[in-house]
């Protein structure tokens, strides 16, 4: 259910709405193509009001979470059904046909049918045919979540090249964040019917206005903050639910932002085995260590209860810390509160 | 696969017990085609197929026949599975007995029962007549088209549901969004994806009523079938030279093979695939068209469900000869089952349980060997256990009492060549039931039980034997249902006294003693439901997938 949302999505931008399953935003995609009606409210392309224009009207194209290629067709059928109906000539169609499918890596597959293709494949061909009819508008549901780890990543380039060079303004849905920085021009994060936040990927990702983006889109250690006061030096002194304080910079309206928890992304924690006296850290001690090839994370327990996860590229520091440290974390001056 | 396994000398034996008393049969009756009562090679038998008497009349009869049921058939079955999947309605989970309607109302039930509403005696009859009103016959096409449309539209009905219930609505979405109106959507992209599949079943119809014995022969007096004048060549040709119902035979089986030909080249070969995306969600009933389309829905099941109640009441109802007393009831004809009709009962009840014995034992060996332990004779294992399915039950009666009326093993006439008869008949349901769930059934977990040390034979049958067991279970209940209504291979074969009902059943139609045959007729539908009825109440097996 979606309740009162209102979305202005800019010419030629690749907008992406990112959420959790069940959030809506399929929902929200499906109305723009007109697949479901909205009880109220208005949908308008440019000045066009396509509130009960239905979806065959409405000239666009549309990638689905399973392909729905049609499995009767072979490859050439599927990308020239649009056309078809169009009721465009042989021999544009054709050549229409061969455009698109060099332009997506299917040239020479073009007598297949959907049952012989593979996964990357079918995704492709579900993407020129929505393609080749220059819609006005792209619309993608989930298109890469059938997809396996390296193939998503490469199907994931091929639709950022494309969307640039023929500049359809694209709506994708996802749940997956890093699909969603990656693509986006502009990323609204949906959570229960509702845009939670809506930005630049670098916005929302380095400026999360709220607990839920901040966690949703990378991870995130959320600081409960139980009191606050002004130090001399005039920073601002937090005392933390975790029995510890901190001390961060003063240049956040607090009242406006109207929240009491603080964000830290585990890469921008340092920590040590020695105290460092001349900043205010988090003491704490080493739980668990995780190898991850490039870098190291470490699950820091600063209370009974509160652990703190820590992004280490063994570069920052000198070598490894043993399980079971004692530790000094060292968060950056420039935390932000967010809105639980 | 390992060779110290007894599976391949397991699988040559099976092979060796299909050549011998089916292959070799069959083979008999082709070969017998084409020769003279000398032995010498002939084409008298199509020669006089094709120029004299109404041979040629029979073929194309039936291929009339076939042809305009098939067509009812699919004008009844692709609506009636639109409807169910379309439409939200009361009683709407009634129509999922309609697939156990096939099983246990045979078609000889049904024939009786409409003759006793619209045959000579029937009371639909009678009751015009005491109005003055002559009712057109119902024997010949009206009848015969209208029992086998009500026989065999399950088959067309099921086969659509199936696909229409793994269509993928979203197709229909992406046509739309192509530029497709949501009309013109969802036929363009639902007909050709159902086409197939309603194909298929259309094909399985044709040859069903092209094969189909005792329909045939009880209401088509006055039109020549095939699979009837194959059984009359028989009779008028017993112990004779056996050319003419050997040529019969011979015809029926290449235009059976002919129409599976077709099905497995060019239905069956389809490219494509359905994949499992979103289906249709079924829409309560609104509007006019959805009440009428209701209660079509309700009338045809009234209509498919109707002989169980029909036969019931004929059989309570007083008879003088062939007379029906409508409306006075006895209990007359059920005495007269129990005083002369005992052997009956008993000969029915002992080959339907040796057939489903043997079936099923030998279903589940073939169906294991075919699936999990392929080697270079489960193809031909598997042929031959699926060819019945391309056999009529005449020429297959035809077949086993040419070959085993004399030489080595004289078997005509004895209680063993009814028992092949039915078991090889339902062999199929008997193999496709049993492999239905060994499709499932991984081969790691019988890996999993010889790396535990246990061995071959022994983890068979303690770990793919009990899984199989609900899928042989269904089997065996098919298989008895099925052999217990079984008429048209046996009614060639039996000796007076190994009558059995269904064959008492046609004898007394035969006499229009209908009271009579409908008691019988009960106590069959009662053997045929004690199993379904014990098996579904204590035991969790699904029985109609």
């Amino acid at each position: 259910m979606i309740d009162r949302l209102s979305l202005d999505i800019e010419d030629g931008s690749f907008f992406v709405l990112l959420g959790a399953s069940g959030c809506g935003k399929t929902t929200l995609l499906r109305t723009i193509a007109g697949f479901i009606k909205p009880f109220s409210g208005n949908l308008y392309f440019d000045d066009r009001d396509l509130t009960h224009v239905p979806a065959h009207l409405r000239n666009i194209g549309f990638v689905f979470q399973d392909h729905a290629l049609f499995p009767n067709l072979t490859v050439h059928d599927n990308i020239a059904y649009g056309l078809k109906v169009r009721k465009f000539n042989e021999k544009s169609i054709k050549t229409d046909v061969r455009d698109i499918a060099t332009k997506v890596g299917l040239g020479n597959l073009l007598d297949r049918f959907p049952a012989e293709l593979s996964g990357g494949q079918q995704q492709r061909v579900a993407l020129a045919r929505a393609l080749v009819v220059k819609p006005s508008v792209l619309l993608m549901d989930e298109p890469l979540s059938s997809l396996d780890c390296k193939l998503r990543i490469e199907m994931r380039s091929l639709i950022a090249e494309i969307q640039r060079e023929i500049g359809t303004t694209t709506v994708l849905v996802t749940h997956d964040q890093e699909e969603a920085l990656e693509l986006a021009t502009d990323v609204a994060v949906i959570k229960k019917g509702a845009i939670e936040q809506l930005g630049s990927p670098r916005d929302v990702y380095a400026k999360p206005q709220t607990a839920f983006v901040a966690d949703f889109i990378g991870s995130a250690n959320i600081l409960d903050v139980e009191s606050m006061r002004l130090t001399p030096e005039n920073r601002i002194c937090c005392d933390l639910s975790c029995g510890q304080a901190i001390h961060i910079d003063n240049d956040q309206d607090i009242m406006m932002i109207g929240g009491t928890k603080l964000v830290v992304r585990p890469e921008d924690i340092l920590v040590a085995t020695c105290p460092d006296p001349s900043v205010k850290q988090l003491e704490g001690r080493v739980v668990q260590v995780r190898y991850h090839g490039r870098s190291m994370s470490y699950l820091v327990k600063i209370a009974e209860d509160q652990f703190l996860v820590v992004d280490d590229s063994l570069t920052k520091t000198c070598g490894e810390i043993a399980q079971g440290s004692r530790v000094y974390a060292t968060l950056p001056a420039s935390l932000r509160f967010v809105r639980s | 696969m390992n060779k110290f396994m007894p599976w391949g000398a397991l699988t040559l034996l099976s092979c060796l017990f299909l050549a011998v008393f089916l292959l070799l049969p069959i083979f008999k009756v082709i070969l017998a085609s084409l020769q003279n009562a000398d032995g010498a090679l002939t084409l008298e038998g199509f020669k006089i197929f094709f120029l004299e008497g109404d041979y040629l009349q029979g073929l194309f009869n039936s291929l009339l026949l076939a042809t305009a049921v098939t067509f009812v058939t699919v004008l009844i079955g692709v609506p009636l599975a639109y409807v169910t999947v379309y439409y939200e309605f009361p009683f709407k989970s009634l129509l999922s007995i309609l697939p156990i309607t096939v099983i246990i109302i045979p078609e000889l039930i049904t024939t009786q029962s409409w003759l006793l509403v619209f045959g000579y005696n029937g009371f639909v009859t009678q009751m015009l007549l005491s109005l003055g009103i002559k009712a057109p016959r119902f024997y010949g096409w009206t009848g015969l088209i209208f029992v086998m449309a009500i026989t065999y539209y399950v088959h067309v009905y099921m086969a659509s549901l199936a696909a229409l219930r793994s269509f993928d609505i979203q197709l229909e979405e992406a046509a739309q969004s192509l530029g497709r109106s949501p009309i013109s959507a969802r036929i363009r992209t639902m007909v050709p994806l159902l086409a197939p599949a309603i194909l298929s079943s259309a094909l399985v119809v044709f040859t069903l009523v092209l094969g189909n014995f005792s329909i045939a022969i009880i209401l088509g007096p006055g039109v020549p079938l095939l699979s009837v004048m194959t059984y009359n060549s028989f009779l008028s040709e017993m112990g004779l030279n056996p050319t003419m119902q050997s040529a019969l035979a011979t015809i029926s089986i290449i235009v059976v093979g002919l129409i599976l030909f077709i099905q497995k080249r060019f239905v069956g070969k389809s490219r494509f695939e359905m994949r499992q995306g979103r289906s249709m969600k079924a829409v309560p009933i609104r509007k006019a068209g959805g009440v009428a389309a209701y209660l079509a829905v309700l009338f045809l099941l009234a209509v498919t469900l109707l002989p169980l109640g029909l036969v019931l009441v004929g059989s309570i109802t007083d008879a003088t000869g062939p007379v029906m007393h409508w409306g006075h009831f006895t209990l007359k004809h059920f005495v007269k089952v129990a005083d002369y009709g005992l052997g009956i009962i008993f000969n029915s009840i002992s080959y339907a349980f040796s057939a489903t014995v043997l079936g099923v034992l030998f279903g589940t060996t073939a169906s294991y060997l075919i699936i999990k332990k392929k080697n270079a004779l489960t193809e031909a294992l598997d042929f031959m256990a699926m060819l019945p399915l391309a056999i009529f039950g005449t020429v297959l009666g035809i077949a086993l009492s040419q070959t085993f009326n004399a030489g080595l093993l004289p078997l005509t006439g004895t209680p063993i060549i009814m028992v092949l008869a039915l078991t090889f008949r339902r062999l199929p349901f008997a193999v496709r039931n049993a492999s239905a769930n060994l499709f499932n059934i991984p081969d790691s977990i019988e890996e999993a039980a010889i790396s535990l040390g246990t061995s071959p034979l022994k983890s068979f049958r303690k770990v793919v034997a009990p899984l199989m067991a609900p899928g042989i279970t269904s089997a065996a209940v098919l298989m008895w249902a099925m052999t217990m209504a079984e008429l048209a291979s046996t009614l060639l074969l039996y000796h007076p006294s190994q009558e059995t009902l269904p064959i008492k059943i046609y004898n007394l139609i035969d006499s229009d003693l209908m009271a009579q045959a409908s008691a019988y007729g009960v106590v069959m539908i009662v053997l045929i439901l004690t199993p379904i009825f014990l098996v579904t109440k204590f035991t969790k097996v699904e029985l109609f997938k």
